[in-house]
């Protein structure tokens, strides 16, 4: 289980990153497509079309973000409770917690663009936080190591 | 030692059991919860809401903040006596009567292009899309045979912004089964009001529409225009992204003389509001949603905000000096008006937009909305959950999620007033079917100008409205989200009559899906 509980938490770092990577993709489309000729309004942002083709981006930042990175964070947060790992459930809550806190502030910055901001420096805190509980087993492993087993442990 | 050990493995695991479920638990049972029975009837949904008024019956579950089941069984509903309930398919048009106009409609799936060439995979009425443009005078009957020849899914037509018979009304699963590929539906009712009204279907409306299943309905006056006049639909519709009006991309030109007055009718058929501007001489706003303003004065440098399946009738005098006129719709195309020779230039997107808070000369509006019968709020907002099964952060409506929405009960005659505020994140036009309410205040600040009458009003995040209107036209009747996509997320709910009650269902064996 401690595999799988770290695996997940460096998913969900990934994950981060790749959201970084389509948002600045389909910003970039966007940007080139008006520069183009291409005009955006309300009309055109509530289609469900796409205008032009790195609107992927955005749309895939809008699942990965509300759908596949909290059920992630979920999943970190169950294995946590198996993996034996010192101070995982807590990394894990604290995952959890600021994932909820990213989709708030992303939606909330539809209207308050400051809170967007709050949502790129979160994406941040967010990715460390993800890294620090995928190692977490490494500061104790020493200590643990040094204690002889019994091989019922896994 | 060995013992303590495996003991304490056993244990951990078992906290780490219970933890597991402690966290899932609720989820699975949430989602369990959201998840929607094969077919029901919008008359069970979520909980009555008498709005201050009398309720006719004691109702089978709690009223105002009920939580409750979603959905009642069958035979209970909100309507209490449904022994005695009308159903909605008697709600119609004169039966006996002739029509005066007559039209068939016959919807294809098919691949077809724009005037320009691009070439559109979607839905055509009689070959085209946009469809035929109806036009009527007011007070004829208009009969419209919808014949469905290739539509997968079943279509239906709603006649946006006509106060029809509940019968008419075109929404699947509410008023009417889809109409199934091979199956022709007729829609019978009397225009009674002059004014730019459209059509769409009401069945999986989010993708139908995008794709084509909708037209302009144009009701003229009964006294003819004088000479002069130049009369002109301007839809606004996206084909594949592409912004078109009337169905074409770039200009559309307009002829018309020095001195003509011309009556531009927007229609806006997509999902978000769209500015429109005149470049080249003042215009008035003489219509919005069907209904005269009153006195509209001239303005320029000045943008009318459409809303979402609104509509805005801008009227232009041409220049004595024979320039043309550009009529902006979102974006830097739109209508050229009375160009001979060469382009009208673009004119800039004014930051200014019209208010109709304040546009106009007030008048009375025919009914005294201070003693109001009943009192309703449709408050948006926003959370995380389920919605049929599906996790994500979905519309709510007075705080609950699709479909524990509340059902807005009225009686016939009823003066009924709704505060519609939005605190959502983000902006929704709001519809209202069968009904033209009037704008009474919003954010506090009451209306000073012509009566606003309107059926699509845009909502902003933050923003709250009054409005008011008589209930006068028996039935069922959606009050949802112009934003398509948005009803599918659970921005939909119901005004209901007392004693009146619908047969279909939405899902069953017509697969109705009216969102």
């Amino acid at each position: 289980m401690k595999i799988v509980y770290k695996v997940l938490a460096y998913l969900v770092a990934v994950e981060v990153a790749v959201q970084a990577a389509v948002m600045v993709y389909g910003d970039a489309g966007l940007g080139k497509w008006v520069a183009q000729g291409g005009v955006l309004d309300k009309t055109v942002m509530e289609s469900e079309a796409s205008p032009f083709p790195e609107v992927i981006g955005l749309i895939a930042h809008g699942i990965n973000g509300m759908m596949v990175i909290p059920v992630i964070a979920l999943l970190l947060l169950i294995s946590s409770f198996f993996a034996r790992v010192p101070g995982a459930v807590k990394a894990a809550g604290l995952v959890l917690l600021l994932v909820a806190v990213q989709v708030t502030l992303g939606l909330f910055g539809h209207d308050i663009p400051a809170l967007g901001a709050l949502h790129g420096l979160n994406a941040l805190l967010l990715f460390s936080t993800a890294l620090y509980a995928a190692r977490r087993d490494r500061s104790v492993g020493v200590p643990a190591q040094a204690e002889p087993r019994l091989g019922t442990t896994g | 030692m060995k013992d303590t050990r495996r003991r304490g493995a056993r244990l951990r695991l078992a906290v780490a059991g219970v933890a597991t479920i402690a966290v899932l638990g609720p989820l699975v049972w949430l989602w369990q919860d959201s998840l929607m029975p094969a077919a029901y009837s919008v008359m069970d949904m979520g909980y009555a809401d008498y709005g201050g008024g009398p309720s006719p019956s004691p109702p089978g579950h709690g009223t105002g903040s009920g939580h409750g089941p979603h959905l009642t069984t069958g035979a209970q509903g909100h309507s209490g006596h449904t022994a005695t309930a009308r159903s909605v398919t008697s709600l119609t048009a004169e039966r006996g009567r002739t029509a005066d106009v007559a039209v068939t409609l016959v919807a294809r799936a098919q691949r077809f292009r724009l005037p320009t060439g691009r070439s559109v995979d979607g839905y055509t009425l009689n070959g085209t899309s946009p469809g035929p443009a109806i036009r009527a005078t007011v007070g004829q009957l208009v009969e419209v045979r919808l014949v469905n020849e290739s539509v997968p899914g079943g279509i239906t037509l709603h006649w946006h912004g006509v106060d029809v018979p509940n019968a008419e009304d075109g929404v699947a699963g509410v008023t009417q089964d889809a109409v199934g590929a091979g199956r022709s539906h007729t829609y019978r009712f009397v225009v009674d009001q002059a004014g730019t009204f459209w059509y769409h279907s009401h069945q999986v409306s989010h993708e139908q529409v995008r794709r084509g299943l909708l037209g302009a309905l144009v009701v003229a006056p009964a006294r003819r225009p004088p000479a002069g006049t130049v009369d002109v639909v301007a839809l606004l519709h996206l084909y594949d992204a592409a912004r078109t009006v009337n169905g074409r991309e770039g200009d559309v030109r307009v002829a018309a003389r020095p001195g003509d007055r011309v009556r531009v009718r927007v229609i806006n058929t997509e999902n978000g509001e769209t500015p429109a501007w005149v470049g080249g001489a003042p215009f008035r706003l003489v219509a919005v949603d069907g209904t005269d303003v009153n006195e509209p004065t001239p303005v320029r440098d000045t943008a009318v905000m459409v809303t979402a399946g609104g509509r805005a009738d801008i009227e232009v005098t041409m220049p004595e000096d024979g320039s043309p006129v550009r009529v902006h719709i979102g974006g830097p195309g739109g209508l050229v008006l009375g160009s001979r020779s060469y382009d009208a230039p673009a004119a800039p997107r004014p930051a200014k937009k019209l208010d109709l808070l304040s546009y106009g000369a007030p008048k009375p509006i025919g009914f005294a909305v201070e003693r109001a019968d009943r009192r309703f709020a449709y408050d948006i907002g926003r959370r995380p959950g389920f919605l049929d099964g599906v996790p994500g952060v979905w519309w709510t409506v007075n705080g609950h999620m699709f479909p524990d929405v509340p059902m807005f009960v009225v009686a016939e005659r009823d003066v009924v007033r709704m505060r519609v505020s939005n605190h959502s994140g983000e902006s929704h036009p709001m519809h209202l079917h069968g009904h033209h309410a009037v704008v009474l205040s919003r954010n506090g600040v009451r209306a000073t100008g012509s009566p606003w009458w309107m059926d699509s009003l845009e909502v902003g995040n933050g923003e709250s409205y009054d409005v008011a209107f008589v209930a006068d036209n028996p039935g069922v009747w959606m009050d949802h989200c112009h934003n398509l996509p948005h009803a599918t997320e659970g921005l939909v709910a119901h005004l209901m009559y007392e004693g009146v009650s619908t047969p279909f269902t939405v899902g069953g064996p017509a697969a109705n899906e009216p969102e």
